[in-house]
């Protein structure tokens, strides 16, 4: 199968390198169009993610592709081909064929069963597939893989336990607070220290619809600057207490040598009933929060150990899914294959048939000449006849290549075909598929032919 | 036959529920689970209305009758939380009651009052509807009470598995529970000043000692004890998910008994 995918991922280059790389929606296009015009290849769809810049081409020969992939992310990056060459994979056939179904599904990502490398590879091929050149660059090859790519990523995540879970310290913290406060909008943080360590986790939650955002810490001006930032405000350390009673989380990150959230300070805001619950993160070591905060009914407290127990649990979920994953990554990767292998017989079977029209017409001709006494509904009944019989001749040997040819019987089926039915002679040698403009339309005319012939029957 | 078939139902969409929640709610199994509920109550409606035309009563009256219209006015409340995607989970807490009281209602036989009645007409099925839906208020408010009280243990023990997952969030629980018991006091409420006003017309006074007074008193105290719950400092939300659940365990309870104590005679349900 001439298809190759080329580019960088995260198992190969570094995040220095992975950022140059990066393409904008606009750009992939650029590049897209200047390989085509370039090289003249006819399938290609390019997928850029924070991790991994990847390029599928179809038809490839392995040497080129990397040649053509190595230029255009040369000049993208501003570094030289060999030094691009050093981070570059190829992946070529159906080996390619897997990796796109292990990338769609979250398989082959940083963080494995990752959602949203499902939208990403969307994006990639509806790009490719808008682009407005002919023949499209998602041609019928890479139309068809893309759309079972996410097809597949699909199923696994509705039938295994890939992305349950969060699978980051942050994306837990805002699962805790979802199970709490169910929408985050208009819910209240206080935020303990003005250090960078819980950075992701305001930002996590803040894109959850975190709004009222309460910094404070001992140096006042680092917590008017974080507040600042997040478009909250600053508070007097010492009026913690104060603020426990308006907020719903705290997420505690100083780097005080002693516990600075204790039972009593907790107990203190508490005097009043509260709407909800209090969530506090704590993720300083040595720790900010009495522990003994955590025996209060109304709090859940969740410390930088909990945290990450509750990620491996999770990333163990995950990996529980795997081999299940694959085994249904597997079995579309044969489905792509008996598809594939099945495209070399679309010229044969319209030669076939074309073959078997021109015979029959001919006979046609010479009874009917005969039969002149026949009225016009008899003849377009022994016409109706002539055509069921064909079709019921050639549906018997249509279905049976299609099954060799996805058992692999390959070119010796083809050519067996060819010399049986005499088809050599008259045609001359098969063109080669995907080479000429009508080429996506001649894929179709082949399902339409074996479409007709159940209809015929 | 179709009373069986929409208990059959009813079980079988509860075993769905138990399914997701030890498999994962992913793809269409939750959709499939909703559906199976909906077709439940389709079915038990479909039941009600063959003994309505098949008696020419609505089935209100006797313990086997009544029961199933209780449960039916449950899954009638089920049906209506099935398209809200997250709260539609509360059905793994509900449906156990409902297949419990049709269970029930198949046991001891729906057939129709043998006794006529002295209390009847619009009065009668607005008293009896009022009240189904008052008791049905705090079964919701039970089975969202009991969700609020696991996945509160949950969290509290940091453990964020399959019910976790599964479960709705204490906010969706919270609200739910409440809807359930402002719904259930205020029917309820209603349901007894019907009855009484009724009473007082017709028979001068109430009879205080009737088991069904009895225990139509005791479950409308009850909301009284879940709305007291809900005041004071701190807790409020968990301490009404409790008191929920420990009131409809009472409201259950003194039925048995009453209906013990009385060698099981009498209309009341």
């Amino acid at each position: 199968m001439p298809l190759s995918v080329v580019g960088v991922s995260h198992d190969t280059a570094p995040v220095e390198v992975r950022e140059r790389l990066a393409f904008g929606a606009s750009e992939a296009s650029q590049a897209l169009l200047s390989i085509r015009r370039e090289e003249g290849i006819q399938e290609e769809v390019l997928l850029s993610t924070c991790n991994r810049t990847e390029i599928y081409l179809f038809p490839s020969h392995a040497e080129r592709s990397r040649s053509v992939v190595e230029r255009v992310l040369s000049r993208k990056a501003g570094f030289s081909e060999d030094a691009v060459r050093q981070y570059l994979f190829q992946i070529s056939g159906e080996a390619a064929v897997r990796h796109l179904f292990h990338v769609s599904t979250g398989l082959d990502s940083m963080v494995t069963g990752e959602a949203e490398i499902q939208g990403q590879v969307k994006e990639a091929y509806e790009r490719a597939a808008t682009l407005p050149v002919d023949p499209p660059m998602a041609g019928p090859v890479l139309n068809r893989l893309f759309q079972m790519a996410l097809s597949v990523g699909g199923r696994v995540r509705a039938e295994t336990p890939i992305g349950e879970g969060s699978a980051s310290v942050a994306s837990v913290a805002v699962e805790l607070a979802r199970k709490i406060f169910g929408s985050l909008q208009g819910k209240r943080i206080l935020i303990l220290g003005a250090g960078v360590t819980g950075e992701l986790i305001v930002e996590a939650l803040a894109r959850e619809g975190i709004r009222g955002i309460v910094v404070a810490n001992r140096t006042h001006e680092r917590a008017v600057e974080l507040a600042r930032k997040h478009r909250g405000h600053a508070i007097p350390f010492e009026q913690i207490s104060e603020a426990l009673r308006s907020v719903d989380i705290v997420l505690s990150s100083t780097a005080a040598p002693h516990p600075v959230l204790t039972r009593s300070i907790v107990r203190d805001s508490f005097d009043k009933p509260r709407p909800h619950p209090l969530l506090i993160i704590d993720i300083a070591i040595p720790r900010d929060v009495d522990p003994a905060v955590g025996d209060e009914p109304e709090v859940f407290l969740y410390n930088v150990d909990d945290l990450r127990k509750i990620v491996d649990d999770h990333v163990q979920i995950r990996e529980q899914a795997l081999p299940k994953a694959a085994g249904i990554i597997e079995s579309h990767s044969e489905e792509f294959r008996v598809w594939y292998s099945s495209l070399a017989l679309v010229p044969v079977i319209r030669r076939m048939r074309k073959e078997a029209r021109r015979h029959r017409d001919h006979e046609l001709d010479r009874l009917l000449q005969g039969m002149s006494h026949l009225t016009e509904e008899d003849r377009e009944r022994v016409r109706e006849f002539s055509r069921r019989l064909v079709n019921k001749l050639l549906h018997q040997p249509t279905v049976r290549l299609r099954k060799g040819m996805a058992r692999g019987g390959g070119a010796e089926l083809v050519d067996a075909v060819r010399f049986l039915y005499g088809l050599e002679e008259s045609d001359g040698p098969p063109p080669p598929l995907f080479r000429s403009e009508d080429s996506r339309a001649e894929v179709f005319r082949a399902d339409e032919i074996e479409g007709n012939q159940r209809a015929g029957d | 036959m179709i009373h069986f078939a929409a208990f059959l139902l009813y079980f079988c969409a509860f075993v769905l529920w138990v399914i997701l929640l030890f498999r994962g709610a992913r793809g269409t199994g939750a959709l499939l689970a909703s559906v199976l509920s909906a077709a439940a109550v389709l079915l038990h409606a479909l039941a009600l209305g063959e003994f309505w035309l098949t008696h020419g009563e609505l089935p209100l009256v006797g313990p086997g009758a009544a029961l199933s219209s209780l449960a039916f006015v449950g899954g009638v409340a089920l049906a209506v939380m099935l398209p809200m995607r997250e709260v539609a989970r509360v059905a793994i807490a509900l449906l156990p009651v409902i297949v419990l009281m049709q269970g029930a209602a198949l046991a001891v036989g729906i057939e129709p009052a043998a006794a006529s009645l002295d209390f009847q007409g619009a009065g009668f099925v607005l008293h009896v509807g009022l009240a189904f839906l008052g008791l049905q208020g705090l079964a919701l408010a039970f089975a969202a009470g009991s969700l609020y009280l696991i996945q509160h243990h949950e969290l509290k023990e940091k453990r964020l598995g399959r019910i976790f997952f599964f479960v709705p969030s204490l906010a969706t629980l919270e609200r739910v529970g409440r809807i359930g018991i402002w719904l259930g006091f205020t029917s309820l409420s209603l349901a007894l000043v019907v009855g009484w006003a009724w009473t007082v017309q017709h028979r001068g006074s109430l009879e205080i000692s009737d088991p069904k007074v009895v225990w139509a008193v005791v479950s409308w105290l009850v909301f009284l004890g879940i709305f007291g719950a809900r005041r004071g400092r701190g807790r409020t939300e968990y301490r009404s998910a409790l008191a929920a659940v420990v009131g409809f365990a009472v409201v259950v309870g003194l039925y048995l008994a009453l209906r013990i104590t009385s060698g099981g005679e009498g209309l009341f349900l």
